[in-house]
């Protein structure tokens, strides 16, 4: 590309919120039909270099330039005729109307009545380049799988001739083919001349699907790289800013001691079929399944989540009963969601209420609290999970993903005694440095006599942090694989097609 | 975070300028300072303040508002007053408040329990509650019998009329309730996210029953203390009180969406809202103006609330 205009150039990008530096000299440039990934950690300026690119915030410092024009971009109208689009984490379509209706919802050229023949062809002209030209123009999009809309969001795009497509975490909660599908999708658009700002945590898709990769942190621009010159582990080291050592902890020589978690045919209808396993204490237990699976329902129904559950399922030989949370909870069985934002966090809340929010009763008198006690308990847990202790007084909202993941995990924590810990998708929008983090803590609740009992569609985190993996198919176990048996290719074919349920039906 | 930060502090800034502006304007309206001007305004304040610092607790629940407590001042009046007449004072004052405590904690439990939507729950309420009462009392006021004794309860406090001390043990209390008790951080929980609540091992269903039964019980007492001032009780007592509670909810500053607030940001939201009624009133405004005032009041807090919260 030598000689060539770049589509799109920053020079200098800086921004400050209130003195603190989010952002400090970004220089970056993309070529026509390149594919760049900008990976880092949380908080190392990501979303606020997307941000200042739609136009959403305004630099303090510094130029954007569009094909070597240099131009202010107002606000996101302005962004979208430029020729950019985004495509935010959370998707943004209205599930009740059509594909079509959806494809056209906000644009800015848009009549006001929008239904005519030529914004339907130009609607099946974006299906059609995104391989998805068999798709019906009137479906509800609600009807779509996650990763389907994810291609209608796509096509919006498309269809507005945005020819810088900038996506934030596109693939977070996809399955394994959607995620083909994406990327598929995404190469074609770059053999067309389109460019794309692949926003990401997942380094197996920078190598699969990136020219280059820009690596941010702590908004510090660190440094730009074709993939091909850069390492895996080169790339892990520049987002942390240190050599990463084991990402996953070894489990400790201590052996076991005992059955925690016994399960006897779990039955949720439609989703769980008779599924038993034993969860040891001291060991991190992995159910592994594809999203649909039912993996993460067992969890929940083992956490009370889930009314209509059925099974016996007994911690410490004693029976537990299903279908009522207050109840696990008073027996140490804390359950964290894969959803934190609506299942986990306390957002107005402060940092210490949420930590602290599962030990109320313990630190209570006639429902009278023991505030002294709690603030302290809050402090002891901050430096056992490495969130700053200056910030317990501020709002839940303000921490990045992977220290709030630490918060809900302070939760599990005890000063003695030990619990059951279920998790769903542990490490999902945690960033690499957390990720290792929690990978640690986890190991010392094992030590402290904890089971954990993990569902996760992450196969390399499956293989990286188990010690059991019970694979799961269609709401049934497929088989079981002890430390050392286990084997990143049997699990994948276990849990997308095993042999044995297809013969059996 | 910085957008949240960026956006409280011009509403702090705004809350600033305002209550400033506003005591200026008060103290340099004739006639404020005056006595009788003043003692009128704290005793308005206080029936709606009681009403208002129950509503609170309801709002942080993350159940919005509730439209019954306006019909339940007035019926728990009319409790009292048959109450007095039955069996006297002390008899009247335990049924009152039993009567209001448990008649909301009704509405809480249907809400609670079945996750009915609140605002249908508290209009359907407030039918019954009308409907039960027109049966009781035909004839519109029902009146204490001559000769009961509660002249203790209109005397003054510390130079304040007792009900104004009411409301202030009443804010004090909800505050104690909110920070220092279980239920209280429970209450929090359940309004800034109610699947959250639940997975800590927050029995939901009684949090919000409880929520309920003190606003009950905050909204009975001003049922009763206008049973008392007045020696009589009729429907139109309460009538209209839940939006001068919910505007004062909102001016103090507690979020309509639930899970923050406080019961002393309330008192002050019914103060300011008070003293520009009365204000608006020594200028020569009609009643009507006051209305108006008001809603354009809760509006624009509204909105402020609002603006911050989009992305």
């Amino acid at each position: 590309m030598a000689g060539a205009v770049h589509l799109l150039t920053t020079a200098g990008l800086c921004k400050s919120f209130g003195g603190v530096r989010v952002l400090s000299d970004v220089s970056l440039s993309l070529a026509a039909g390149e594919i760049l990934a900008i990976c880092g950690e949380n908080g190392a300026g990501k979303s606020t270099l997307v941000k200042l690119l739609m136009g959403i915030l305004h630099p303090d410092n510094g130029a954007i330039a569009i094909d070597g024009e240099r131009v202010v971009v107002r606000g996101p109208q302005h962004a979208q005729a430029l020729g950019l689009g985004f495509v935010a984490q959370e998707l943004s379509l209205a599930p009740r109307l059509s594909i079509f209706d959806n494809i056209w919802l906000g644009g800015a050229d848009v009549p006001l009545l929008h239904r005519t023949a030529q914004l339907r062809r130009r609607a099946q002209v974006a299906l059609d380049a995104l391989n998805a030209g068999d798709w019906n123009l009137d479906q509800p999009v609600g009807e779509l799988s996650i990763g389907q809309r994810q291609i209608v969001e796509i096509a919006r795009l498309f269809a507005r001739n945005a020819r810088l497509l900038i996506l934030d975490e596109p693939t977070a909660t996809l399955t394994d083919a959607e995620i083909e599908r994406i990327l598929g999708v995404l190469k074609s658009l770059r053999s067309q001349g389109r460019s794309v700002i692949y926003v990401t945590h997942r380094l197996g898709e920078v190598f699969a699907l990136c020219d280059r990769v820009t690596v941010l942190r702590n908004g510090e621009h660190i440094s730009t790289d074709p993939v091909a010159a850069i390492t895996r582990t080169e790339l892990i080291e520049r987002m942390l800013g240190r050599s990463v050592g084991e990402m996953y902890p070894r489990a400790s020589a201590r052996a076991a001691s005992g059955e925690a978690v016994t399960v006897e045919r779990l039955n949720v209808p439609r989703q769980v079929r008779d599924f038993s396993f034993v969860a040891p204490c001291g060991k991190i237990l992995c159910i592994a399944g594809q999203i649909g699976s039912g993996a993460n329902i067992v969890t929940r129904a083992l956490a009370g989540l889930v009314q209509n559950a059925t099974g016996e399922v007994r911690l410490n030989g004693r029976l537990l009963p299903l279908g009522s949370v207050a109840d696990c909870v008073a027996r140490n069985v804390i359950f964290l969601s894969e959803d934190r934002a609506a299942e986990g966090l306390f957002h107005q809340m402060r940092v210490v209420d949420n930590l602290v929010a599962s030990s109320l009763p313990r630190h209570a008198r006639l429902g009278l609290l023991a505030w002294p006690a709690l603030r302290r308990l809050a402090g002891r847990l901050a430096e056992r999970l490495g969130i700053d202790k200056r910030r317990l007084r501020e709002s839940a909202t303000h921490l990045s993903g992977g220290n709030q993941q630490k918060v809900l995990f302070g939760r599990a924590l005890r000063e003695s005694g030990s619990c059951v810990l279920l998790m769903n998708e542990p490490t999902r929008g945690v960033d690499v440095g957390a990720r290792a983090d929690i990978y640690r803590l986890m190991r010392e609740l094992c030590d402290q006599g904890f089971a954990l009992i993990i569902a996760s569609s992450d196969l390399e985190e499956v293989e990286g942090v188990a010690d059991i993996v019970v694979t799961m198919y269609r709401g049934r176990a497929v088989a079981r694989y002890e430390r050392g048996e286990i084997d990143i290719g049997r699990i994948l074919a276990d849990i997308t097609h095993p042999t044995e349920l297809a013969q059996a039906s | 975070m910085s957008q949240l930060a960026l956006w409280r502090r011009p509403l702090g800034a705004v809350r600033a300028v305002a209550v400033v502006a506003l005591a200026l304007t008060a103290l340099s309206t004739p006639g404020f300072l005056s006595e009788p001007s003043a003692l009128s305004l704290i005793t308005t304040v206080s029936f709606i303040g009681c009403v208002a610092i129950g509503m609170t607790l309801i709002t942080i629940s993350g159940n919005i508002i509730s439209f019954s407590l306006g019909a339940l001042v007035g019926a728990t009046a009319m409790v009292f007053v048959l109450a007095v007449n039955f069996g006297g004072v002390v008899f009247a004052f335990a049924a009152a408040l039993t009567f209001a405590a448990l008649t909301n904690a009704l509405q809480g439990l249907v809400i609670g329990a079945m996750r009915a939507n609140p605002i249908i729950v508290s209009i359907a309420a407030t039918a019954i509650i009308y409907g039960v009462a027109e049966a009781f009392a035909e004839q519109g006021t029902i009146y204490a019998a001559a000769g009961t004794n509660y002249g203790i309860f209109r005397g003054k406090m510390l130079g304040l009329p007792i009900e104004f001390v009411v409301l202030l043990g009443a804010t004090a209390l909800a505050q104690f309730l909110l920070i220092c008790t279980i239920f209280g951080r429970n209450l929090f929980m359940t309004g800034s996210s109610f699947a959250a609540a639940e997975i800590v091992g927050i029995r939901t269903w009684r949090t919000v029953t409880g929520a309920y039964l003190w606003a009950g019980l905050f909204a009975g007492l001003a049922g009763v203390m206008l049973a008392m001032r007045y020696d009589s009780a009729s429907m139109s007592y309460g009538m209209g009180y839940e939006y001068d509670a919910v505007a004062a909810v909102l001016v103090g500053g507690t979020a309509i969406k639930g899970g923050e607030g406080s019961a002393l940001r309330t008192l002050i939201g019914a103060l300011v809202i008070a003293i520009i009624e009365a204000v608006l009133l020594l200028w020569g405004f009609r009643q009507e103006w006051q209305f108006l005032i008001a809603g354009v009041l809760v509006l624009a807090v509204v909105a402020l609330q609002t603006r911050g919260r989009w992305d």
